[in-house]
């Protein structure tokens, strides 16, 4: 049975993990720590220009054309753990943020979807007392602003007050602690004729379609749920759901270490042994017949830069091209575009990393997600397109 | 438009033009500061943080060491509240001259300026980041000098003694008249203040060739940009400066929870040329990992550059500004020519901002014909107006388990609570978080703004200004992202791609939403 060894735990990770269970693999999973789905808005991205995409673009390098066949895997899985995206990887959504700015995103899990502006319905926008990690005036004002109608309320959290609130700890509450009849006997009065309410996304973690279904009845109005600033618990909850999956499909998750790659001496360099991991107890060596990285970018650990300009992946330290003056990455304000959003791994059609000259570096390597190049995930609305479409990839190339 | 009449108007809310004015307020002395900024936006604020021993000028120019040395010890007795006594180590490494610190002990001896050799095992024994090849250690009565808390202290006893200070007041004309000056200034919204004053003290540092320029009379000066690193943690305890010439990168001061770099030194023409070149961060990692070796495996918070100003003597040759006299300048114009009681006051060093202060008015009293001596080496700064913002005094008061107050925190780097942040968007009109940050130190830790940009904008927007809202997030973000951008490597670019994540995907705040830079 081939042994796949899956480096990172984010999106990408988790879903090639998945995937790569449910071909029958033997997958240990291994990774320094969380991946990225704790800032992630819990939404699909799947931008595609696919008359313009650059060579060097993941999804040129992939294969668009298995989008909607990557897209409709991560579907059923997270149906099996009862997370239902609504919308069409053609059509874009337009959903409040907690800034009150209008996203657009494709897919979206069923507690956001009522956010989306197609109806004359009259919003109202509510935040919790003391919790300062959604505005519902900042998202109210937004949606104004924007021409639809909108109401800036703060509902009151049962028990008494707190000093610090943080996102997973009201989701945790409102699964455990408060019940739906409690909740809608202390904001019954203040919501009035309100047909459709806006709340920060913390309606459960674990359980969340329901608790969010148990609201909307025992409130009788339309709910939808905005992302908050990090912890984002839409993402955290695709996070949980993938590891339960994961684990319950007899994956191996090893979380802590950090690894460096391992390469085969005696085969002439050409193929990867696994990685080696530091632990407390010294280096310990993960054999593997494959590896797939889905490291991530900078933010999560999977490129690194040094002061002198030398950008590499972080675990086989494979080089990537950068400017060699670090001026010439960056942009002018701090929000915008970048130069070096477009940095990372180049790989081939089968998801293996090249160099310049596009030779394969090792036979049995291959990468998806944050850590390859050629793409700018902001501008175009692709970070999830990506994510999923390049580990669909990989997957099929490590066993067709 | 409204009219003061004053007997000294002082140009310049910094550490000098405070100075002056608290110096005139003891001697009875009406007088109206007016600061173009805010408090520590200028060159006082934009500092390294340290209270010199004097030891670093006891060969380049003694007469500024022997003032430093004597104000050292005074500002440790007049504002202690103001001060970290961390102590000062000179060190000697192999990379240094060998005969150095010979010569500049005896310069020291010379100054008056206090040092004490030490084995190289005892200075390691107390900074064990320190290189192994120490070959010589002496310890100076170096300290950590928070200028922001000098300067509202400063500030406060202004106010309390009388005295007026107005803060984003930018002075646009200065006509001489007969017995005195008119000065015509711009005030917040635009509106024109007139003050009528019997003297003026140029103290606007970079700025006072400008000033100068109003009141008709020429003031050349030499200025250098200084530009500073703060790595995101204490990495030492004591101020550890370099036993050689005075060069870039010589010194590492721990100020509160972080250490300053310090501090190179480029000539430049404009008052407002803050910016950085990457080798200004090069030169100043490459020299600190000579003292500490390994440093750049610390995280680099921020980077920011001062304007040094310093006169430069008409007879003066064409010199490095490094090498121009530290010492300050008095200038009487009306002795050469221009205004009569028109005085400027320029270069020094925070540390000696008092005796300057003191030389100064006993200059301006003579041309107002008073008779009263200087009480501000005695009086000390009343530490009761303020509340000093010292990591653990907020983390104690945070974890005390008051039941009264639930006030929940915006800041987590600082322990900045929504309480401060209201108590100050009262007592200080503004729609700029970056104002409040100076206030109250808020974005000014490891996260650098990423999680309370968005919360102090929306209390902002809730209490203050409906307008505000993503402006003000975007501006902020803008403001804190100068000082990363000279950093952009390692984990500064990791925290520059969370901030990002946050906003540009999680809040979707994009570069549409910021004003124009």
């Amino acid at each position: 049975m081939t042994h796949l060894l899956v480096v990172g735990q984010g999106l990408a990770g988790l879903f090639a993990a998945n995937l790569a269970l449910r071909k029958g693999l033997r997958v240990t999973l291994i990774s320094q720590g969380r991946g990225g789905l704790s800032l992630s808005p819990g939404c699909l991205d799947l931008g595609r220009t696919a008359a313009s995409l650059p060579s060097q673009h993941p999804y040129r390098s992939a294969g668009l054309q298995n989008l909607p066949a990557a897209v409709d895997a991560f579907r059923e899985l997270l149906l099996l753990e009862g997370i239902e995206f609504l919308g069409n990887p053609d059509v874009s959504m337009t959903l409040p943020t907690a800034a009150g700015r209008l996203r657009h995103t494709h897919l979206v899990p069923r507690s956001m979807a009522l956010g989306h502006f197609d109806a004359e319905a009259r919003m109202v926008i509510a935040g919790f007392d003391g919790f300062r990690d959604f505005d519902a005036g900042l998202v109210g004002d937004g949606i104004r602003r924007a021409g639809w109608p909108a109401q800036s309320i703060s509902l009151p959290l049962p028990g008494e007050a707190r000093r610090d609130l943080y996102s997973t700890d009201l989701a945790r509450r409102f699964e455990r602690a408060w019940t739906p009849e409690q909740l809608s006997s202390l904001w019954g009065p203040r919501l009035g004729k309100t047909a459709l309410l806006g709340l920060p996304a913390v309606l459960g973690l674990d359980h969340a379609p329901e608790t969010h279904l148990a609201l909307e009845r025992s409130l009788g109005v339309g709910i939808f749920e905005i992302p908050t600033l990090p912890p984002s618990v839409p993402g955290l909850r695709l996070e949980r759901a993938l590891r339960r999956r994961s684990l319950q499909g007899g994956g191996r998750l090893i979380e802590g270490p950090t690894v460096v790659g391992r390469v085969d001496g005696r085969s002439g360099g050409g193929r990867v042994l696994g990685v080696v991991a530091a632990t407390s107890a010294g280096p310990r060596a993960f054999q593997a017949d494959a590896v797939i990285l889905a490291t991530g970018g900078f933010l999560n650990g999977g490129l690194r830069a040094d002061r002198a300009g030398r950008v590499a992946d972080s675990v086989f330290d494979l080089p990537v091209e950068a400017a060699s003056d670090r001026g010439e990455w960056l942009g002018d304000g701090c929000l915008g575009y970048h130069p070096y959003d477009l940095f990372g791994l180049r790989v081939n059609e089968h998801m293996q990393p090249i160099d310049r000259q596009g030779r394969v570096f090792f036979d049995n390597l291959f990468a998806c997600g944050g850590v390859l190049g050629g793409a700018d995930r902001r501008g175009e609305k692709s970070r999830q397109g990506i994510d999923l479409l390049t580990a669909y990839a990989a997957v099929h190339s490590v066993a067709p | 438009m409204s009219h003061h009449s004053t007997q000294l108007l002082v140009i310049g809310g910094g550490a000098t033009g405070l100075g002056v004015a608290w110096d005139a307020c003891l001697r009875g002395v009406e007088v109206v500061v007016v600061e173009q900024g805010d408090l520590g936006q200028g060159t006082s604020g934009r500092y390294h943080g340290l209270l010199h021993s004097g030891a670093r000028y006891v060969i380049s120019d003694p007469s500024s060491a022997r003032a430093c040395a004597r104000e050292n010890e005074r500002l440790r007795r007049l504002a202690p509240h103001t001060i970290e006594d961390t102590g000062g180590l000179f060190v000697s490494t192999s990379h240094d001259p060998a005969d150095f610190p010979d010569a500049w002990l005896a310069a020291c001896r010379a100054c008056g300026v206090s040092v004490e050799e030490c084995s190289p095992a005892s200075a390691r024994r107390d900074e064990p980041l320190l290189t192994p090849h120490v070959a010589r250690a002496f310890r100076v009565r170096d300290a950590a000098l928070d200028s922001f808390d000098l300067l509202h202290a400063l500030a406060a006893a202004v106010s309390d003694a009388g005295g007026t200070v107005l803060l984003r007041h930018r002075l646009d004309r200065l006509t001489p008249r007969a017995n005195g000056f008119l000065a015509a200034i711009t005030a917040p919204e635009s509106t024109v203040v007139h003050i009528e004053a019997q003297a003026v003290v140029n103290a606007a540092g970079p700025f006072a060739g400008r000033v100068a320029d109003l009141a008709g009379v020429s003031l050349p000066l030499a200025l250098g940009r200084g530009t500073m690193v703060a790595m995101a943690t204490r990495l030492v305890n004591t101020v550890i400066n370099r036993c050689k010439p005075p060069s870039d990168g010589d010194i590492i001061v721990p100020v509160g929870t972080v250490s300053v770099l310090g501090t190179t030194d480029t000539p430049t023409n404009s008052p407002e040329d803050v910016h950085i070149d990457p080798w200004e961060v090069d030169a100043l990692l490459d020299e600190a990992s000579i003292l500490l070796p390994g440093i750049e495996s610390h995280r680099a918070l921020r980077a920011w550059a001062g304007i040094r100003p310093l006169y430069r003597p008409p007879d003066a040759p064409r010199m490095e500004t490094r090498d121009l006299p530290r010492a300050h300048a008095l200038i009487d114009h009306g002795a050469r020519g221009g205004p009569q009681a028109f005085v400027t006051i320029i270069g020094g060093k925070l540390t000696t901002y008092r005796q300057m202060a003191e030389e100064t008015v006993d200059l301006v009293c003579r041309h107002l014909g008073l008779e009263a001596a200087s009480r501000t080496a005695s009086t000390p700064l009343d530490p009761a107006r303020r509340d000093y913002h010292r990591l653990p005094l907020r983390l104690e008061r945070h974890s005390r388990p008051a039941v009264d107050d639930h006030s929940p925190v915006v800041c987590e780097c600082e322990l900045v609570t929504e309480r401060e942040l209201t108590d100050a968007l009262r007592s200080t009109p503004t729609h700029e978080l970056d104002d409040l940050r100076r206030d109250l130190r808020i974005g000014m830790g490891p996260c650098q703004a990423g999680f309370c940009a968005y919360r102090a904008a929306a209390l902002l927007t809730q209490t203050q200004h409906p307008q505000a809202g993503l402006t003000a997030v975007a501006a902020f973000l803008n403001e804190r992202w100068r000082g990363l951008r000279p950093l952009t490597w390692g984990y500064a670019l990791r925290q520059h791609e969370l901030t990002r994540r946050i906003y540009q995907d999680l809040l979707d705040v994009d570069a549409g939403a910021a004003p124009e830079s």
